[in-house]
């Protein structure tokens, strides 16, 4: 009896023994209430680049950020992303103007062809000496006085498509040209490429229309030129995110078969519909060696290195993925 | 030494240092978790006084240039300098997080300055509409500020959010902590305060059985408890006390036992006494037919015979009571001179008797029937045994303070071993045998000793062949005991 108690007694000691020991090993072993390190007040690292765009979270830019972020390691810059959604101007020029606000060393943005940022562009960043590049989109320079563009040549991709459509046109038919009603610098050039390549067939006629931003407005569009004129063969479409919307209004009306349809956009939906043949042809675009190329460009310009800079821009690789060559 | 105080001092101090170290462990860990939170507290403040401040520095350039005046003036100055400080304080923040956004932060402060310097300049060179177009730029670059200060925070919550879960943990942790730790303190005071209370109060219960046995009599059970304070050493003298009592009541036990024998020895010896009182025949009956026969020898004219006859009377009546008190040394020698006269008509021309007596020694007390028993003996081994007889030399001399009584005789002597046997009273051949008085020497010796108290009463020489001397050495005064 005795031993049994003597034995019991001792098991809750152990016991008791181990649960607090276990507690104060949690308590203090994990006891880190160090707050997170502050740094010197100097820089460490080199430049403060900012990249700003007006489609935030789109797979393009989502490429671009991660190209952008890979040199930026690389070149020991810091870099942040800003941006707006659905191209919303109001926050995107705000962007800007904080940007400036906060000297940072160099401006990275997706050009936009309007005054507010043209006047941005020249007086406040040149005011505070920040250079600003354009990518992906670009700005005519004598506007925004920008120091360089880095991103796809939208002319030459215009030509290319230009020439596919004579090519599957037979030089014959009506050629649909969608654009949004936004002056933007690349959708102008990508037109002109186009048109520069098909008024050498004088037999194709292309018709451009000129759609809104909006889902809505694209199948509205669309809708009438078909109404309008029931013989078209191709449809372009030239601006970024309209080329889904189109080609479903189409494919509702008519076997889609029928059409050439072409896009100067390769978002993973659209190569799903090129995949399906549902497309006759995209450009496919090099938006991870635009970011990447930008931020190292900046760098180098900043570390005095890469002087001068060439005013055109530098021109990242496009390819012309037609949907007959897919595997 | 252990004492029961000392071990209840230890106690609470054991109790009162682990209730002191708990504390200090407590408080230590609570005081750097205070100063975690008034850091971050601190943190917050800071960049919203930031964002206040911009807020106020617009708010009085937007006074100022409504209404110009030097006091409004002075106001956007003291507002300014408020954002400055501020904006020192801000830049101390910066760690691996906020590190861009932080310095686009201050740079942005550093534009809104310069847009109010600007704005107060051109207003002072009365160019009202840029200073109007930079007070706008400073109100956007303060909406900015705030708006920035949120991103901040922002920042600052996302960074310190591991940190933030990490300190709500530690405090979930500290409260199970709290509770295991009290569980088994309670446990183990508990059962320690047991133990402690029993090491006290054990000995105390076996120190009060002993006590219970010991009252009801059994002194045999011995005590012993394995404590070391005072307590054992209570139950050691307790143990002591046990065993001399039990010393004590043995030793009355035998002694009362020797008694008890001692009586019954006592009760024997008188009735063999009375048996042997018995068995003789009535003295008186014997002196009167003693006397009888005395007187009708006289009158038949047989003197001597009438003579030997009273001399027997005498020594027998002597015999019969002088044994128990004192007599003087004259009545000895009386005695002694019918005992020669007796023994005379026995041995005739053997038995030579010279008498050297000094008269004025007479009167020293002797006790009864010493110095006839010694002659007797004399005569029993000095002139029987030879056929020739032999001479025996009675004297009676002073010397100082005492009176030499010597006895000698010419008989065959003895060796120095039968001396000091004789002396010592390991003689027990059968005493008195062949006495007429049944007196030995030893009883002689003995009684002599007892009554002067010395132990050099009596003195033997001899030599094998040469004779026996027995000196007898009579103080003068008997001293007294």
């Amino acid at each position: 009896m005795r031993k049994l108690v003597i034995v019991l007694l001792s098991a809750i000691c152990l016991v008791l023994l181990g649960f607090t020991l276990s507690s104060f090993i949690h308590v203090f072993q994990n006891y880190n209430l160090s707050a997170p390190a502050n740094v010197g007040s100097t820089n460490k690292t080199g430049y403060r680049l900012i990249l700003i765009t007006q489609e935030l979270d789109t797979p393009f830019w989502d490429k671009v950020e991660s190209g952008a972020s890979k040199a930026a390691a690389k070149y020991g810059a810091e870099l942040e992303v800003w941006g707006s959604y659905g191209a919303n101007q109001e926050d995107f020029l705000k962007n800007m103007e904080i940007a400036i606000a906060s000297k940072v060393d160099g401006i990275l943005v997706q050009g936009l062809n309007t005054d507010e940022f043209n006047q941005l562009a020249t007086v406040k960043a040149a005011e505070n000496g920040i250079p600003i590049f354009t990518i992906a989109n670009d700005v005519p320079i004598e506007d925004s006085l920008r120091r360089t563009y880095i991103g796809s040549d939208h002319y030459k991709a215009g030509q290319m498509i230009g020439t596919q459509l004579a090519e599957d046109l037979g030089q014959k038919g009506k050629v649909v040209l969608m654009v949004s009603d936004r002056q933007e610098d690349f959708q102008s050039k990508r037109l002109n490429g186009i048109l520069s390549i098909l008024k050498f067939y004088p037999n194709i006629e292309p018709i451009t229309v000129v759609a809104g931003d909006t889902r809505e407005k694209v199948v509205t569009a669309t809708n009438e030129i078909m109404n309008k004129e029931p013989g078209v063969a191709a449809f372009v479409s030239v601006t970024a995110n309209n080329a889904s919307a189109m080609v479903q209004e189409i494919g509702k009306r008519a076997q889609l078969s029928r059409f050439h349809i072409y896009s100067f956009d390769d978002s993973p939906e659209i190569k799903t519909l090129l995949k399906e043949k549902k497309m006759s042809g995209i450009i496919e675009q090099s938006p991870e060696m635009m970011g990447e190329l930008g931020v190292q460009l900046m760098v180098k310009w900043l570390q005095g290195e890469s002087f001068p800079l060439k005013y055109d821009g530098y021109y990242t690789d496009i390819k012309l993925l037609k949907a007959d060559e897919l595997p | 030494m252990n004492t029961v105080q000392k071990k209840i001092l230890s106690l609470t101090a054991i109790v009162l240092f682990i209730m002191v170290a708990i504390w200090f462990i407590l408080t230590y860990y609570n005081q750097k978790m205070q100063d975690q939170y008034n850091d971050i507290l601190q943190r917050y403040l800071q960049m919203n006084e930031v964002s206040e401040s911009s807020q106020q520095l617009v708010t009085s350039l937007n006074n100022y240039i409504q209404a110009p005046s030097p006091s409004k003036l002075s106001n956007v100055e003291g507002d300014r300098t408020r954002l400055l400080d501020a904006q020192l304080q801000i830049a101390d923040l910066r760690n691996n997080g906020n590190q861009f956004t932080l310095t686009n932060y201050l740079n942005l402060i550093d534009s809104l300055v310069d847009s109010t310097n600007r704005s107060i300049r051109l207003l002072d060179e009365k160019n009202n509409e840029e200073a109007l177009n930079n007070f706008t730029e400073a109100t956007r670059l303060s909406k900015y500020i705030s708006e920035m200060t949120l991103t901040l925070l922002g920042t600052e919550l996302k960074t310190y959010d591991q940190f933030y879960r990490g300190m709500i943990n530690q405090s979930v942790e500290l409260k199970k902590l709290g509770v295991w730790m009290l569980a088994l303190i309670t446990f183990l005071l508990l059962l320690f305060t047991y133990w402690f209370s029993l090491s006290i109060t054990r000995p105390i219960q076996r120190l009060t059985q002993a006590a219970r046995e010991l009252s009801r009599g059994r002194f045999d059970t011995h005590i012993e408890i394995n404590a070391n304070d005072e307590i054992s050493f209570l139950a050691k003298t307790f143990d002591r006390m046990r065993i001399n009592i039990n010393n004590l009541i043995s030793e009355i036990q035998t002694k009362a036992q020797l008694e008890s024998e001692l009586q019954k020895n006592k009760l024997l010896l008188q009735e063999s006494q009375l048996r042997s009182l018995q068995s003789q025949i009535n003295p008186h009956f014997l002196f009167n037919t003693l006397d009888t026969l005395s007187k009708k020898a006289y009158l038949e004219g047989s003197l001597e015979t009438s003579d030997l006859l009273t001399s027997v009377a005498r020594l027998l009546r002597y015999n019969l009571k002088r044994l128990d008190r004192p007599v003087t040394l004259y009545e000895e020698v009386r005695v002694l001179r019918e005992y020669i006269f007796i023994q005379k008509t026995r041995f005739t021309e053997r038995l030579h008797f010279v008498e050297e007596v000094d008269e004025d020694c007479l009167y020293v007390q002797i006790p009864g029937l010493t110095i006839q028993p010694i002659i007797e003996n004399a005569v029993i081994h000095a002139i029987e045994p030879l056929e020739e007889g032999g001479t025996i030399t009675f004297r009676v001399r002073k010397e100082d303070s005492d009176v030499i009584v010597e006895i000698e005789d010419e008989g065959s002597g003895m060796s120095e071993d039968k001396i000091s046997q004789i002396m010592e009273d390991r003689f027990s051949s059968q005493e008195g045998d062949g006495h007429s008085t049944g007196i030995g020497f030893g009883n002689v010796i003995n009684r002599l000793k007892l009554y002067y108290g010395r132990e050099d009463v009596m003195a033997i020489q001899s030599e094998v062949g040469k004779g026996t001397k027995v000196i007898l050495k009579l103080p003068k005064e008997r001293e007294a005991g």
